[in-house]
């Protein structure tokens, strides 16, 4: 600025902060301000277009493959099919074909198979194969995912990709330290709840205030995974009230119960199966928590539907009403295989229903299966 | 150039320091004969001391620092006595109370004990505080309206341990922290359903907000009449001259009230006063009296009703509700990894163990039939396969 008179230069120098300071007052015309709520409560959400695109720009969809042609009925030609044993051959590959992408990132098969003997549960050498028996028990998650939490996921679904997004390990998984002991909410406690349900104090709730930030906790940290604020569930003036509370706080409620089956049922109990180096500083298995399916989006990649080119990965028999092609063999054929191997299966088989059953009142009371509702 | 010298002026006098009243009734004397400041004369009086600290001040200070360094070495002690990481989240770093478990018993050092003697230190140390303050008053020959006025913010301090006590926890209690204790009182106002909704809360902020009114008012007024006397406040009470005159005018044509030159220091003490002690009440209310302040409110047309945003069956109200966190025993802050099921066996993963401690069987009554039976009926047909080749 030589070229500027000592004055002209101090004037500029006062106008650069007031401009900044003006600028701020204005606010940011490319935000879009959504009522979520009752008029005049604040119940709004704030969506930043630059944000939001550049977000979503980064979210990279695989063009779903080709559908698979016909396949020879009955059972699957392969040993030790565990859980994908109730489609067809076609379909089968077909889904192979997209985890290797999906997980592995690479498309090679031999980051969960050996090579040698794809039905082997073990490498030449005798060690286990623990990327192949946990991809197999993530198999039957989607699965219980898409079929059981439709109260979660609605018509939309979960694949690998939902959470792999390429890579062998997901964002966001956790493991048990003192810096995470409110995600252990989670797992271990069905105990996100501590504001009273009535007016005066009884022996019924005695949360403490500490125990009220490890909830406050779990809430930043679904905040965070969405990338949402507390309006998005909640009517701050009363964060326990589901009547002031946006419907978005039953899918998040659900989201819940399913994270808490999931960790519990699915990915703790593979602890044995890891090598040392995926395990936490205490010994435990990875685990998920919101952020690891939702990558900071308020939908899992945005709300693409993946899921209905894959229908192995459906727990439901029908998507948005209409039945699933892919799921092409007969339950009947399934339950009549005579190996051992068809029998282990056959619990998925339960899991396939109908979506009209999945009205809010049974929908709720079935998703409760895992570990609570049940009489 | 000529300058009218008050109250407010801008010269420093340097002279010999004005060693004050002489005091018959104290106890020890005053360190040293006084200083100059430059920067204090900005800012008030130039000149520092003599101090006097006597018993009750130096057992103050004593206690202060110890409290103020338990609760530091406890925050460095939390980042494995790093330097850097001290510096860097100290703003993050907190010495907590202990966990939910303990209720009103003794904890270990590492689990709250630590917490409880910073805590007594310190109350020990700001009551000493509050004798000195008193007997100074009082060897002043002064009122005592400065001990009373402190110990009402004391009034508001020891109710965060009343409160606690009352509620059976020393859990509830404050955490010593930068952020930790704002955090905690954002998760206190949620856990008793919206401080928002607590009248003496309300009343509170009232007299706090009132209280930086009146401050302002008060002292834009006496600036504004300093160059006709108006310094000599309280002088003016009785011997009522311009200054006073000019300022109740002004009031009184701007609002049509004006408090005296005597009453609005009562008005600001009792603002002042007010704040912490109607602050103190509204706490120990809360979880003893009120569990849910907008419950509360809404029970007593506090509450503005607002349209249902959800339409929620009953039974679905009823699976939402959920329950109430249990106060684990393996709480925070040690916690042992629970023992992972087996799994190598592909049968072993159709059969989900029931992993809900008992403890969180505790239900609210409301959610009862949903929540009874923890391990019944989880999976319809647990298969009878073998592990795999």
């Amino acid at each position: 600025m030589s070229f500027l008179t000592p004055t002209c230069r101090r004037l500029v120098a006062a106008a650069i902060p007031l401009a900044m300071l003006s600028l701020g007052a204005c606010g940011d015309a490319q935000t879009d301000s959504v009522q979520v709520g009752y008029r005049g409560t604040a119940m709004e959400q704030n969506y930043d277009h630059g944000d939001l695109k550049a977000k979503f720009a980064q979210v990279k969809i695989p063009t779903p493959l080709p559908p698979a042609g016909e396949s020879p009925p009955g059972p699957l030609p392969w040993q030790n099919v565990q859980v994908l044993n109730d489609i067809s051959v076609g379909e089968f590959n077909r889904t192979m074909v997209a985890m290797s992408t999906w997980v592995a990132g690479t498309g090679n098969c031999a980051y969960c198979h050996n090579i040698a003997n794809l039905a082997s549960d073990t490498l030449p050498n005798g060690k286990p194969l623990y990327t192949k028996l946990v991809a197999r028990r993530m198999l039957q998650m989607t699965r219980q995912i898409n079929g059981q939490y439709s109260q979660h996921v609605k018509n939309t679904g979960v694949t690998c990709y939902t959470c792999h997004m390429g890579k062998p390990l997901p964002n966001g998984l956790w493991f048990y330290s003192s810096q995470t002991d409110y995600l252990r909410h989670y797992l271990d406690r069905d105990g996100a709840r501590v504001v009273t349900q009535q007016v005066t104090p009884t022996n019924m709730n005695r949360s403490s205030v500490k125990q009220t930030e490890w909830t406050y906790a779990l809430m930043m940290s679904q905040s965070r995974s969405l990338g949402v604020n507390c309006t998005y569930c909640h009517n701050s003036r009363q964060f326990a009230s589901w009547k002031e509370a946006p419907p978005a706080r039953v899918t998040a409620y659900h989201g819940i119960l399913m994270l808490r089956d999931v960790n519990q049922n699915y990915l703790s109990p593979l602890q044995p199966v890891y090598p040392a180096v995926r395990l936490g500083a205490q010994g435990d298995a990875p685990k998920a928590q919101c952020v690891t399916c939702h990558n900071g989006a308020y939908k899992p990649l945005y709300g693409a539907q993946m899921v209905k080119d894959y229908p192995a990965l459906w727990g439901r028999a029908d998507w948005n009403g209409v039945p699933f092609q892919g799921l092409g063999m007969p339950a009947d054929t399934a339950t009549a295989a005579t190996d051992s191997t068809a029998k282990l299966a056959t619990p998925a088989l339960p899991l396939v229903k109908a979506s009209s059953s999945a009205a809010p009142a049974t929908g709720a009371a079935s998703v409760g299966t895992g570990n609570m509702n049940r009489p | 150039m000529l300058e009218y010298q008050n109250l407010f002026t801008r010269v420093q006098v340097r002279t010999v320091p004005e060693a004050g009243i002489p005091i018959e009734d104290s106890p020890g004397g005053r360190a040293g004969t006084g200083a100059f400041s430059y920067l204090a004369g900005k800012f008030g009086d130039a000149q520092i001391g003599p101090i006097y600290l006597g018993t009750a001040g130096t057992f103050s200070l004593l206690f202060g620092f110890l409290a103020f360094e338990i609760i530091g070495l406890n925050m460095w002690a939390s980042v494995g006595w790093d330097p850097v990481e001290f510096i860097r989240q100290l703003p993050w770093l907190a010495l907590e109370p202990p966990p939910p478990q303990y209720g009103l018993h003794l904890p270990p050092l590492q689990q709250g004990g630590w917490y409880l003697m910073a805590g007594f230190f310190l109350t020990v140390s700001i009551l000493l505080w509050w004798l000195r303050v008193y007997r100074r008053a009082a060897a002043l020959n002064m009122g005592t309206h400065l001990p009373w006025a402190f110990a009402s913010a004391i009034f508001l301090y020891s109710a965060f341990f009343f409160q606690p006590l009352l509620v059976g926890s020393w859990s509830e209690m404050v955490p010593f922290g930068i952020f930790p204790h704002l955090d905690w009182t954002s998760a206190f106002s949620i856990r008793y359903g919206n401080l928002y909704y607590n009248p003496f809360h309300a009343l509170s902020i009232v007299f706090l907000y009132g209280s930086a009114v009146l401050f302002a008012m008060h002292g834009a007024t006496i600036l504004a009449v300093a160059r006709l006397g108006g310094e000599r406040e309280i002088e003016q009470i009785t011997d009522r001259g311009t200054a006073a005159e000019r300022s109740m005018l002004f009031w009184r044509w701007t609002m049509g009230f004006n408090a005296t030159m005597e009453s609005i220091h009562r008005w600001s003490w009792w603002f002042a006063v007010l704040t912490t002690f109607t602050g103190g009440i509204g706490i120990l209310l809360t979880g003893t009296v009120v569990d849910n302040w907008y419950l509360w409110g809404v029970k007593h047309g506090l509450v503005s009703p607002y349209p249902a945003q959800n339409t929620l069956t009953a039974e679905q109200q009823d699976l939402l509700r959920g329950r109430y966190q249990g106060t684990a025993p393996d709480s925070f802050p040690t916690y042992v990894a629970p023992q992972p099921a087996m799994m190598l066996d592909s049968t072993a993963l159709m059969t989900p163990a029931d992993s809900l401690p008992a403890d969180s069987a505790r239900v609210d009554s409301l959610a009862t039939p949903a929540a009874a039976g923890p391990a019944a009926a989880k999976s319809p047909a647990t298969p009878a396969g073998g592990k795999s080749p």
